[in-house]
């Protein structure tokens, strides 16, 4: 119970915005110093890392296993194309928000059946929605674009942005670090709803659901309203990452919201440190380099990225990595990392 | 009698029998493990894909069809007592979405290491029997001797099964230590042993179901993927404890596909399971085939 009471104090509003605010100014100003390369990797990992935080909150706060936020992606992504392709002038935000919306009412729709289920029957479901979703794609092709996807504008700095760089490269430069700081920007905003949507009230009676949900109703909590919410608010933010992602790479194609991608974003998720921001944050990371970790790996150990077992890499040593933290370290590298602050604290107490 | 045998309906309808006997041939696998160890095995399509590329390969450079089917079914009974000992046992009272994640994660690597380990190969699988189909007055029917086959092998699998289960002392000692394992544990009964053997049972089960559906087709990494969905609908359909309800599930849901495929659109058919799923948790979201059950609170 004190611990409850520390929770709901502790941290106001008012200080997780400064701190939001601190943290984006940081994020744009890093972004400063980086190569138009990092900048675009750092613009895909903040995409992914929104849609991490909402799988955390699902798994880690309401204690439901969900397969299927890859579809939840692919709608926010295939309402991006489609609008943009219509509505070429409308703002980002405008854009962003529709999606994000489009991802909650996906979300309604699958929890309507799914809440009803337990564990994994859940994540069952949730694997049968994202098997379904890229044959859907498919089948209306008119409005999809079929196999091929759609293609979009993607997201180009105004013109007071790129005259801040000059240089032979500076529109490329400033079109790079726009899409990083735009996506970090959305990001923080997106964080800073979560982190206040952890210590809320419903954040609190997610916890108690998940933790003994007969306590929960005895409590008052309606079951069935708060796992639906839960599952709408998982899909709503990969609606939004979803569609953040798509204005970066300006393409949508049903392939790349497949298993593999649930799958990975679970591996991240795992990985970051489950039901944490700081682990999506870290998850986040980890995507925008996964590439460097891959071709790190083949460096050291000298095995050809043309050969097939080279070709087939990454998702070995992300498979592996899964196993290996939910086995021996199930909090994550934030678990890790608090339980190194304690050890290092603890002597320091005693003496 | 020849043009009802070639009728549209009759014709989706074997096919989506002779889909369904896979599918639910898997989802008794999967039965089997939630029986004994209450884990949904995630990974059981691709382990099954796994132990056929082993015996199947052999079959192109010549090696006996019945041999490799042998080879296969080794390689799935060991590879699913390996799993239990060394990805399972350390996760036994763990949060239910530890063993989740865990068989999500050899889900990943073993589709990645198939690729890797195999050259792609595009030619489809020998076949013992002729894949030709049996015609009737210049009418197909979409059965031929090896469809008959793979249907009765898949049957005579699950007949072994329930024999194991029903007949055997082994089999009572199995459900024992399902159902209640602190009892069965004091009445001598190895509990631990019976679990991991209720693993290699089921890897056993799910490789011959690799091989029903790789015979005749190129060998892919994936070919399991849908075939493992529909499957764990079928079992989750039929409670996920019930051996009956799973196959009765499978068979559903592959009619309910053929029906749909022929039907509409080929597109649509992964929407089957889903359509099934979402119409039996509206009747009974307990499960067609389970009593109805309080849960401990």
């Amino acid at each position: 119970m004190k611990r409850l009471l520390l929770l709901r104090t502790s941290y106001p509003t008012s200080s997780r915005l400064v701190a939001t605010v601190v943290l984006a100014v940081l994020g744009v100003a890093i972004t400063f110093t980086l190569t138009a390369l990092d900048d675009s990797k750092l613009a895909g990992g903040a995409a992914i890392a929104i849609v991490i935080v909402g799988l955390s909150w699902l798994i880690g706060w309401s204690g439901q296993v969900s397969l299927g936020n890859s579809g939840f992606m692919a709608i926010g992504a295939y309402a991006t194309a489609i609008w943009a392709n219509h509505h070429t002038t409308t703002p980002i935000i405008f854009t962003l928000l529709l999606a994000t919306a489009c991802g909650a009412v996906g979300g309604l729709i699958l929890a309507l059946p799914s809440t009803r289920l337990r564990g994994p029957y859940l994540a069952g479901m949730t694997l049968a929605f994202s098997f379904a979703i890229a044959p859907l794609a498919l089948n209306f092709p008119s409005l999809t674009g079929g196999s091929g996807g759609l293609f979009l504008n993607f997201l180009s700095a105004p013109t007071w942005f790129v005259n801040l760089f000059s240089g032979s490269q500076a529109l490329i430069r400033a079109n790079a670090q726009w899409t990083a700081d735009v996506a970090i920007v959305v990001t923080a905003v997106a964080f800073f709803f979560m982190a206040n949507l952890f210590h809320s009230r419903t954040g609190r009676a997610m916890r108690l659901v998940r933790d003994n949900d007969v306590a929960a109703e005895l409590a008052g909590v309606n079951l069935q309203r708060t796992r639906t919410l839960a599952f709408a608010i998982s899909a709503a933010y990969a609606g939004l990452g979803g569609s953040l992602l798509t204005l970066l790479t300006g393409s949508v194609t049903p392939q790349t919201y497949s298993l593999p991608l649930s799958i990975l974003l679970l591996t991240l998720m795992v990985l970051g440190g489950i039901g944490t921001l700081s682990g999506a944050v870290i998850g986040g990371l980890i995507y925008s380099y996964s590439d460097n970790l891959v071709s790190l790996i083949n460096k050291t150990t000298g095995i050809s990225p043309t050969s097939t077992f080279g070709a087939n890499l990454k998702g070995i040593v992300f498979g592996v990595l899964l196993i290996l933290t939910m086995l021996l370290a199930p909090r994550g590298l934030v678990g890790m990392g608090s339980r190194l602050t304690s050890l290092v604290r603890r002597p320091a107490r005693e003496s | 009698m020849g043009s009802f045998l070639t009728s549209r309906f009759i014709t989706y309808l074997l096919g989506g029998i002779s889909s369904g006997v896979v599918i639910a041939l898997v989802a008794l696998s999967l039965v089997i493990i939630w029986k004994s160890t209450h884990v949904l095995n995630f990974a059981q399509g691709a382990m099954g894909m796994f132990a056929a590329f082993v015996g199947m390969n052999l079959v192109f450079k010549g090696t006996n069809y019945w041999l490799c089917v042998l080879l296969s079914l080794a390689v799935g009974l060991a590879l699913g007592g390996v799993t239990e000992r060394v990805l399972i046992r350390p996760l036994y009272g763990k949060p239910e979405i530890n063993p989740i994640v865990v068989m999500v994660g050899f889900l990943g690597v073993i589709e990645s290491a198939i690729p890797s380990i195999w050259h792609s190969n595009l030619l489809p699988v020998p076949t013992p029997f002729s894949q030709v189909y049996y015609q009737n007055n210049g009418h197909t029917i979409l059965i031929s001797p090896f469809v008959i086959f793979q249907v009765v092998l898949a049957l005579g699998i699950m007949g072994g099964v329930a024999l194991l289960f029903q007949y055997t002392n082994l089999g009572l000692k199995m459900r024992a230590a399902a159902l209640a394992p602190e009892v069965s544990r004091l009445l001598g009964v190895r509990v631990n042993r019976l679990l991991t053997l209720g693993w290699i049972l089921s890897s056993g089960v799910g490789a011959m179901a690799g091989v029903i559906v790789s015979s005749g087709q190129s060998l892919a990494a994936t070919n399991m993927d849908g075939i493992f969905v529909s499957a764990f609908i079928a079992a989750a359909v039929g409670g996920l404890e019930s051996p009956i309800g799973a196959i009765t599930g499978g068979l559903l849901i592959g009619v309910t596909e053929s029906f749909i495929l022929g039907y509409w659109s080929s597109n649509m058919a992964p929407l089957a399971g889903v359509i099934v799923l979402v119409i039996s948790l509206a009747i009974r979201p307990q499960g067609i085939f389970t009593r109805n059950i309080t849960r401990r609170v």
